[in-house]
């Protein structure tokens, strides 16, 4: 400009000078830092336009969450557990309590080796109180060993021999013991051995959290008795392996369960039974929804169909006088196409429903049996399906007579024989939970009779299952957060409401509420508060906004950008290259000019 | 154009319904109906008791040959099942999922219908119980009635909407949004605002909602009446509408033992096969002859074994009544003093390939001596070895025609553009002899029609520019209407909603109402994915309360059976007009992205050169031109000249002095102009 024109100008007079590689006066800066303004303003704005353009999301506390799954997932959650072993009519000079604490612990640790630590067990974590009651003085190795000495004297063993009253009795003692001392560090489960001078030796678990063992036995052989009861009964439940895998407790998201009653007819043509489901409700199943109250809520519905035949076929055998279906065709039993056991409405999005069927079935294939594998005919005429539920078959004792009415039979079910089929159920919801339903526990060391609660499950049964819920709904919860952040993670574009980041610290919260409460050996808040935290990890992640994700994807935000930003960035970039080429190469001149002029 | 006009009845209980209208004007008819009422109510209340409470169910069959050739099939199933308090919440036939439904939404009344076809109000009738109750609006139909506190009406309905759509397989979840349902005040039902209504007027109808229906009844499709609905004969018919009804009173004070009432009934009307040519006698066409095989190509093997009736019945109009007996004094001797039903097994004009276990004659209290005719079947005899098939063949030819509403309704568009326009509701008398209207309609008496209509938001409709029509003149509105309630539409947040009595000078011809309306503009977002298609007005409902469709029977023993209770049930006359299709303005979808594109193009040019101009140096530039100027040509113009020198074999000319630059200046652009010809010639030939 007007450097240049002058240049030009005084070129003339100038001999040395050539306008073609020299300048005289020096380059301007002015439209160089003009761009670099420009451009760094460019850069400088666009922060602001990624802030412009962020989508919400809500803090969630990954590291926690890692936290809390790599701790569930290395060490499963092991609760105290305190043991007492009461030994009755026994030498206290052969053994002194605490020599026989330490072999009790000793055969415990063996048998708990042999399994690997369960979800929901005690481990290695016991203690083992051992008292030895010799009629005349007791002698204790805890402190906190609350055995009225002799009590067992005033209600005179060895002349009654009911289990029942026995169990009761010993409840009393110890419940009013339990509450004299106020002791509520968790829960004890005691053995009390007798001594007797019968040569037979029982061993009897009770309703509630004891277990006896009687008859003439001797401390080696007791203490190994012992501790099989300790470790297979009262914290393993009893369970044998290869039984329903814990994991698979029948408790929905939400920690309901829905327990659906069906009576099927197959077909009504030939007989229709109907049930008075009312009362069964009122007296059978009553008490046993009281009692799983701790670990879910059991809500019962009911209703009858017709017209539904089995999917399978059964085949006539004439020894065995029935018609039969074997294991091989359970499978195909239930009929989903004809067997509209509808989901229920009552029941929310995550309840569990399970299913249980009453099969009547039609006059040309009554009475039907199931075939064991092994020949036999089953005695319940009924089988689960893990996580669904059950079915047994009810034969009307009308197809025996064999006679073609026509107008069918409308009948209902005797109180009796309802009876005996919701006995049946309440085996097969055992079964569901993972308990065994025969009431006999098979050990190394002999068997011991388990006594049959009327409320379905006995306390130290529900006290394994609280247990195993927790830890299960401890670890399905840590699952389901981990499967967040790393879905959260890995979607850098996704809403996250508050909502979720809200029900993902409260799970948190609930989950660290339920170690604590698990290291205190607290079962009922333990599981109350796995199951809040479980409930609220699956909240979470089927919050709806997590669907959110579809809706402006980088892709779209480049689509609405790049028509303004990619030709306005090519225009500033070019212009900063140009006008810096040429600020140096007019420099360069300059410099050529400088040297001649020197 | 795709418009469909159905008509259906809708149930009006308030105890104004019960007064017949030739006692309107004095009190004392009332106060006399009322205690009939009451007393009759009490006595059937102590033989409820008195009789063991339990669960019923009952099922139906209701045909009726049509005068244009078709038969109406009405099945009709009904369970019931006492109150909670005294029975309980386990059952044995009722459903669970409705008791369910029921209890968890606290719904007091619910009528859900589907519906595919159009009911032919002139041809199929409009005064009988069946059309006023059957008859419904094409698409899905749902209005329920909750006993909740008002605030949460519409949760409950939400929820509602979205447990039905998860049960029927349908989209019933599309009338959660509060643009696609009313709370109709007054018209609809007398239910103090707690009252819901949307339809669906798009909706498919087709067997995935039929199933789960099925599934209500004990029995399903397996045995009874309902294993006569095979999918493809019902869904080829020409009308075809399930409804169900719900009922209860599990809530509330009132101590009744009603209960819960579900009543489900599918309505179809079919066409016979008729193999080959039409049978002709006497130059006349017959009647096609028709069996349940044929219609349906199933028969019944016996009942289903749980209801407790279960039975089929064919109906004989009243006009087709008449016309028999005319037919018959014709073509017999005189001595056919004989009545007409008392051989309907065979005669001379039809046969029936069963001889009816009864004969049910109506009563009609009022004028005629014919009245129609039901012809009982009972279904319990029969069985597998014996399978029940009714057949109706005609021997003489039949011509008559339905009862007919008091008027025509019908609504259409007018106006065009996609600006504004008018809805209409044209109200005809269909001037023909065997309307009930002469009967009804004395002096000085006037005919009080009740019109509702639901329009969407996007239809503003001013409700000022409302005008009456009366035989073609304009009337003054404020005389013609008796009570009108209006709740305009908000953008986006509910629709209109129009109540109105329209009070008709007896004797009218055709009655009209417009309205006018700006057609709206809706977001990107609400447009469906067919918005070219164009949006649906909802069926307006008109109901003539001075009428009501209903049948009484001779037989008292009838009043158990449910479905004859339907006939007889005392309802106002109901049509539902058309479905209007309104064709909005839709946007260009791609347009917001075009915006952006050029706003960003605009943009960027505006931005790029102003910066080449605050970066521009004049004084270099000029500069620069005067050295170009001054110096020779460029070597690209001194090789062109070259080669044209050689082109014309000249030798190569010395650079030119300017004075002869122009010629070359006409050369480049001879050049330029072959280039770019050339170009378009290639594009032409490459791309064509």
């Amino acid at each position: 400009m007007a450097e240049i024109s002058e240049a030009s100008s005084t070129s003339t007079t100038d001999p040395d000078f050539d306008p073609e590689t020299m300048r005289k006066s020096k380059p301007g800066l002015k439209r160089l830092s003009l761009t670099l303004t420009v451009l760094f303003s460019y850069l400088l704005g666009l922060p602001f336009l990624l802030k412009s353009i962020e989508i919400y999301r809500s803090p969630l506390p990954f590291r926690e969450i890692d936290d809390l799954s790599t701790a569930i997932e290395s060490s499963p959650i092991i609760f105290p557990c305190h043991f007492r072993a009461v030994f009755v009519n026994f030498d206290p000079n052969s053994y002194t309590a605490d020599q026989l604490s330490v072999s009790v612990q000793a055969y415990m640790a063996k048998l708990a080796t042999k399994n690997s630590p369960a979800c929901g067990t005690c481990a290695s974590n016991f203690t083992v109180y051992v008292t030895i009651d010799s009629n005349s003085n007791c002698i204790s190795n805890g402190n906190n060993v609350d055995w009225k000495c002799g009590a067992l004297n005033e209600f005179k063993v060895a002349e009654k021999r009911d289990d029942g009253l026995l169990d009761e009795y010993l409840e009393s003692v110890f419940y009013n013991n339990n509450n004299n001392n106020n002791n509520s560090n968790g829960k004890v489960y005691t053995v009390v051995v007798v001594k007797t001078e019968e040569e037979e030796v029982s061993a009897v678990v009770g309703k509630y959290r004891h277990a006896w063992i009687m008859g003439r036995v001797f401390e080696e052989q007791a203490v190994e008795k012992i501790a099989e009861i300790f470790v297979k009964v009262f914290v393993n439940g009893g369970k044998e392996e290869g039984l329903i895998h814990g994991e698979l407790m029948p408790v929905g998201a939400d920690g309901k369960i829905v327990l659906s009653f069906n009576l099927l007819n197959a077909d009504p043509h030939d007989w229709i039974y109907d049930w008075d489901f009312r009362e069964i409700d009122e007296n059978l199943l009553a008490p046993i929804i009281a009692a799983l109250k701790p670990l879910a809520d059991v809500s019962v519905e009911s209703q009858v169909l017709y017209h539904t035949p089995k999917a399978s076929f059964s085949i006539w055998d004439d020894k065995l006088d029935s018609y039969i279906f074997s294991t091989k065709d359970l499978p195909f039993f239930v009929n989903s196409n004809e067997w509209h056991l509808d989901t229920s409405v009552a029941a929310g999005g995550r309840s569990k429903i399970l299913q249980f069927v009453v099969y009547v079935p039609s006059a040309k294939e009554c009475p039907l049996r199931l075939q064991l594998p092994n020949g036999e005919i089953s005695t319940t005429n009924g089988f689960i399906s893990p996580m669904w539920g059950g079915i047994v078959v009810w034969n009307p004792s009308a197809c025996l007579m064999d006679s073609k009415l026509k107008h069918p039979l409308r009948r209902k079910i005797s109180p009796e024989d309802s009876r005996k089929v919701f006995e049946i159920f309440m085996g097969q919801l055992r079964q569901l939970f993972g308990l065994k339903s025969d009431g006999l526990f098979v050990g190394a060391s002999g068997t011991s009779v388990l006594l049959a609660s009327e409320r379905g499950f006995s306390e130290w049964e529900l006290d394994v299952l609280s247990r195993q819920h927790s830890c299960f709904n401890l670890l399905q919860c840590g699952t389901t957060l981990g499967s967040i952040s790393r879905l959260v993670q890995s979607l850098p574009r996704m809403i996250i409401m508050d909502d979720i980041g809200k029900q993902v610290k409260y799970s948190l919260e609930a989950a660290k509420l339920t170690l604590s409460n698990a290291s205190l050996g607290i079962y009922d808040a333990s599981a109350e508060s796995s199951r809040q935290a479980r409930l609220l990890a699956e909240d979470a992640f089927y919050h709806p906004s997590m669907m959110s994700v579809s809706y402006y994807s980088f892709e779209h935000c480049f689509a609405v950008y790049s028509p303004f930003f990619l030709p306005v960035t090519l225009h500033v970039l070019l212009a900063v290259l140009r006008e810096w080429k040429r600020y140096k190469q007019e420099s360069k001149k300059y410099n050529a000019w400088q040297a001649k002029v020197k | 154009m795709f418009k469909c006009c159905l008509h259906s009845q809708l149930q009006f209980r308030s105890e104004t319904s019960l007064e017949s209208d030739h006692l309107m004007g004095s009190r004392e008819p009332i106060v006399l109906i009322f205690l009939i009422l009451i007393s009759t109510y009490e006595s059937s209340a102590k033989g409820g008791i008195a009789e063991e409470l339990n669960e019923e169910f009952t099922e139906g069959l209701l045909l009726r040959p049509l005068p244009d050739r078709k038969v109406l099939a009405h099945f009709h199933f009904q369970s019931s099942v006492p109150p909670t308090r005294i029975y309980g919440r386990h059952h044995h036939l009722f459903p669970k999922s409705i008791y369910q439904l029921v209890n968890k939404f606290r719904v007091r009344e619910m009528e859900l219908s589907f519906t595919q076809g159009r009911w032919n109000y002139e041809r199929w009738g409009g005064y009988d119980p069946i059309s006023s109750s059957s008859a419904k609006p094409p698409g899905v139909e749902l209005w329920a009635d909750f006993d909740v506190p008002l605030d949460q009406v519409d949760d409950s309905w939400r929820n509602l909407t979205h447990a039905l759509s998860g049960l029927f397989c349908a989209s019933i979840n599309f009338l959660e949004h509060s643009t696609s349902y009313s709370a109709p005040q007054w018209s609809f039902h007398s239910f103090a605002g707690k009252l819901r209504y949307g339809t669906l007027p798009r909706e498919a109808v087709c067997t995935e909602n039929l199933t789960p229906w099925l599934k209500l009844l004990p029995c399903r499709d397996k045995a009874g009446l309902s294993a006569l609905m095979d999918r493809p004969s019902i869904y080829k018919g020409y009308y075809h509408s399930q409804r169900l009804h719900l009922t209860s009173d599990d809530f509330g004070t009132a101590k009744s033992n009603a209960g819960t009432m579900l009543e489900q009934t599918l309505t179809v009307v079919l066409q016979p096969n008729t193999l080959g040519a039409r049978a002709m006698v006497s130059g006349k066409t017959l009647q096609p002859s028709w069996s349940l095989n044929s219609l349906f190509g199933r028969k019944v093997h016996g009942k289903c074994s749980v209801s407790k009736s279960s039975n089929v019945y064919v109906q004989f109009e009243q006009n087709l009544v008449s016309e028999l007996k005319e037919v018959r004094k014709k073509s017999e001797a005189p001595e056919s003093g004989i009545l007409i039903h008392d051989d309907f097994g065979n005669n001379t004009i039809f046969e029936m390939s069963a001889s009816p276990d009864r004969v049910v004659k109506e009563v009609e209290n009022l004028q005629k001596e014919d009245s129609s005719i039901l012809l009982e079947f009972l279904v319990e005899d029969y069985n597998d070895s014996k399978p029940f098939d009714l057949g109706l063949r005609w021997k003489l030819p039949v011509v008559w025609s339905c009862q007919q509403a008091p008027l025509h309704a019908s609504r259409f568009l007018m106006g065009s553009g996609n600006e504004r326009g008018a809805i209409a509701i044209s109200l005809k008398s269909l001037s023909s002899n065997n309307t009930p209207t002469v009967g009804c309609c004395e002096k000085g008496s006037q005919l009080r029609i009740n019109i509702f209509q639901v329009v969407p938001w996007y239809v503003k409709v001013y409700y000022h520019t409302l005008k009456v029509f009366i035989d073609g003149e304009l009337q003054s509105t404020m005389e013609n209407i008796e009570k009108i309630h209006i709740s305009p539409s908000e953008d986006k947040v509910s629709p209109g909603v129009m109540e109105m009595i329209l009070r008709l000078p007896c004797g009218v011809i055709t009655a009209a109402l417009t309205l006018e309306f700006d057609k709206g503009f809706l977001h990107i977002d609400e447009y469906p994915p067919d918005a070219n298609q164009g949006f649906d007005i909802p069926s307006a409902v008109v109901s003539f309360t001075d009428f009501q469709a209903s049948a009484s029977f001779e037989d008292n023993l009838l009043n158990k059976l449910p479905i004859l209770n339907e006939l007889q049930e005392r309802k106002h006359v109901i049509s539902y007009t058309e479905v209007l299709l309104v064709p909005l303005t839709t946007p260009d979808f791609s347009m917001p992205y075009n915006v952006i594109t050029i706003t960003c193009t605009v943009f960027a040019l505006y931005f790029g050169s102003l910066l080449n101009v605050l970066r521009r140096r004049v004084g270099e530039e000029e500069r620069r031109l005067k050295s170009k100027a001054a110096k020779k040509k460029g070597p690209l113009t001194s090789l062109l000249s070259k080669l044209s020198a050689k082109l014309k074999g000249r030798p190569v000319e010395p650079p030119e002095t300017p004075s002869t630059s122009p010629s070359l200046i006409n050369n480049k652009l001879v050049l330029k102009v072959i280039l770019v010809a050339g170009i378009a010639a290639g594009w032409q030939y490459y791309f064509r």
